[in-house]
């Protein structure tokens, strides 16, 4: 069996005294999609900035492709093929569509200049396959709205060969018709291989998208399911209570007896 | 969308003209209008010669406001630019007084200027302390330096080689007349504008074509942006303080050259001139905004307003008040039309 694309084993961060996450492991295979649920300051989040280089664990390890990896930084991450779309979104405002996809790794011309045409190019065919009405690519971003930063983010993510993609809810701030361009481009990704990482809160995209939860309560990681196992009930009651409901049994096998 | 909203409102921008080349358009036109109207009122202020002198003046402010136009993209500011002139023209005055050869002098004093930025740099990301109280500390560091080093004194009698940067020219023309005496034909173009157009050149460059300058403007923009996406955060302010530091160094020494002389007191409240020229070119104090372009226009601006006041015999301290509401206005204008 090929390893996981991306183990993380034992994860531990601690802020002073609080324990933001402790003692996490969790793998992620080529093609599948996990959802990682939580409350809010479950954990999730601090998880998922360690895996992308932003945060350095306190302890524990990170195994890309069944190789140790240090995170140490973003670039880091991006290295090894890890690629994040932040909630945040991470744009530089004052820049534009071009600039902000190419970020920290412009394309050059021969001379070492910035090569602007070739970027707006490049990043004209990348948007347009997610969005083909957008237009403005010589604006600031500032001036965008909200779906077209959203987008911008997420062919920022897809265009440098990402292998394991980590979505800190990339549907926040979309309205329907994006959130379902979203979801395409989720499973068109899982199809190609590409490993996805998915906060979410919305339980109907996960149970649409993932082939997997993950649910952390106040820092541990309190239950891994294949989705067919459970039901949102089941998910709820780990995200609240940390544990499953006391008559738990798999809804797959439950249905076959 | 956005040129609906532009075509609104009192501060218009022409269809087709993005903000900032409209900002530096109406820069540009307060210009013409200052050199207008300085040129109605004296006759003498409109010519070649002053010209000249205008150009000299403004090389030393538009040198500092350069570098500080860079710092100000990222975010931060350059309070040491004034002390940090005075440390390295006055430790280029030493070297060549100790009779090192001029070019390695003023290349040293240069160094020095770097290094003064550097040490910001090093204090702001490092030590992470702000900009402002950073470079507060290094202003007060580098002319206590300056002073010590020279006991206050000025260092003067530093020969001919010394003064050429400052007060040579470029195709200076000079005919000998048949009486004996010399007349200059074309009094040449100053070295020190020279210098300051090819710095300019130089930081446009760098600014639009370089993965530097793109830095330079996300880190401005969005700190955490930039970081997140693999921006060498750390590098690129050490850069930009580094490279104010050392045009600092580079502006001293075309200051002191000028004067053929070294003084440790020279350039106490340079800082807010460069600050002046960057902001009214069109910098935001917020980070991510300016250019060269608008900060040349700036410094041309505080040069033209300076010479022509002094042309009109307006006293100094009313230049100051002047100076003040100018930059006011240039600000308030700006905020005026990003408001909407």
């Amino acid at each position: 069996m090929t390893p996981p694309l991306v183990e993380m084993i034992g994860i531990e961060k601690h802020f002073g005294g609080i324990h933001a996450v402790n003692g996490v492991s969790l793998s992620l295979h080529p093609g599948e999609v996990v959802g990682v649920l939580g409350h809010n300051g479950a954990g999730k989040s601090c998880l998922m900035r360690i895996l992308s280089g932003a945060m350095s664990p306190s302890a524990g390890e990170i195994r890309v492709g069944g190789k140790s990896a240090s995170l140490g930084s973003p670039q880091d991450a991006r290295s090894h093929g890890i690629e994040t779309i932040y909630q945040t979104l991470a744009l530089a405002d004052h820049l534009d569509a071009a600039a902000n996809l190419f970020l920290g790794r412009e394309l050059r011309t021969r001379w070492g200049n910035l090569d602007d045409k070739l970027m707006l190019a490049e990043a004209r065919k990348v948007l347009a396959r997610l969005n083909p009405n957008f237009r403005n690519l010589g604006d600031p971003v500032s001036r965008l709205s909200g779906g077209q930063r959203q987008v911008i983010a997420i062919a920022r993510a897809i265009y440098f060969n990402v292998k394991c993609l980590i979505m800190d809810e990339p549907t926040a701030a979309l309205g329907p018709a994006e959130t379902a361009m979203v979801g395409q481009l989720i499973k068109q990704l899982r199809q190609e291989g590409v490993g996805i990482f998915l906060i979410s809160h919305d339980m109907h995209d996960v149970f649409d998208l993932c082939d997997r939860v993950v649910v952390m309560n106040r820092g541990h990681n309190v239950g891994s399911y294949r989705i067919d196992e459970v039901t949102k009930d089941d998910v709820l009651s780990l995200i609240i209570k940390g544990a499953l409901p006391d008559d738990w049994a798999p809804r797959n096998t439950e249905r076959l007896q | 969308m956005s040129v609906a909203a532009n075509g609104a409102g009192k501060a218009k921008a022409p269809p087709g003209l993005n903000a900032e080349t409209f900002h530096k358009l109406s820069a540009l036109a307060t210009l013409a209008l200052l050199v207008g109207v300085f040129a109605l009122g004296n006759a003498a202020f409109f010519s070649i010669n002053n010209g000249l002198t205008v150009l000299l003046q403004t090389s030393v402010i538009g040198l500092l406001g350069i570098g500080m136009t860079m710092v100000i993209i990222t975010g931060g500011i350059d309070l040491s630019v004034g002390s940090v002139l005075a440390l390295s023209g006055t430790v280029t005055g030493l070297l060549v007084k100790a009779g090192v050869p001029v070019p390695i002098g003023m290349t040293a004093g240069v160094a020095v200027g770097a290094l003064c930025g550097l040490a910001s740099g090093l204090i702001i990301t490092k030590m992470r302390i702000t900009p402002f109280v950073a470079t507060l500390g290094m202003m007060l560091i580098a002319r206590g330096l300056a002073l010590q080093l020279t006991g206050a004194a000025p260092i003067s009698q530093l020969g001919e080689a010394f003064g050429r940067l400052g007060n040579g020219a470029l195709f200076r023309m000079v005919e000998t007349q048949p009486n004996g005496l010399s007349k200059v034909i074309f009094p040449g173009i100053p070295y020190p504008a020279i210098l300051l157009i090819v710095t300019a050149l130089a930081a446009a460059y760098l600014l639009r074509r370089r993965s530097l300058g793109r830095h330079i403007y996300a880190v401005g923009s969005n700190e955490e942006a930039a970081r997140l996406s693999g921006v060498d955060v750390v590098r690129t302010k050490i850069a930009a303080y580094v490279m104010s530091g050392a045009l600092a160094g580079l502006a001293g020494n075309v200051l002191m050259s000028r004067l053929v002389t070294a003084q440790p007191n020279e350039g106490v409240m340079y800082e807010l001139d460069a600050i002046a020229a960057a902001v009214i070119g069109g910098a935001s104090l917020n980070g991510g905004v300016g250019g060269i372009a608008g900060t040349m226009i700036g410094a041309f601006i505080i040069g033209v307003l300076r010479n022509g006041l002094n042309m009109a015999g307006v006293s100094a301290f009313i230049q100051q008040i002047i100076i003040g509401v100018v930059v006011i206005l240039a600000v308030f204008i700006d905020q005026m039309r990003n408001r909407r």
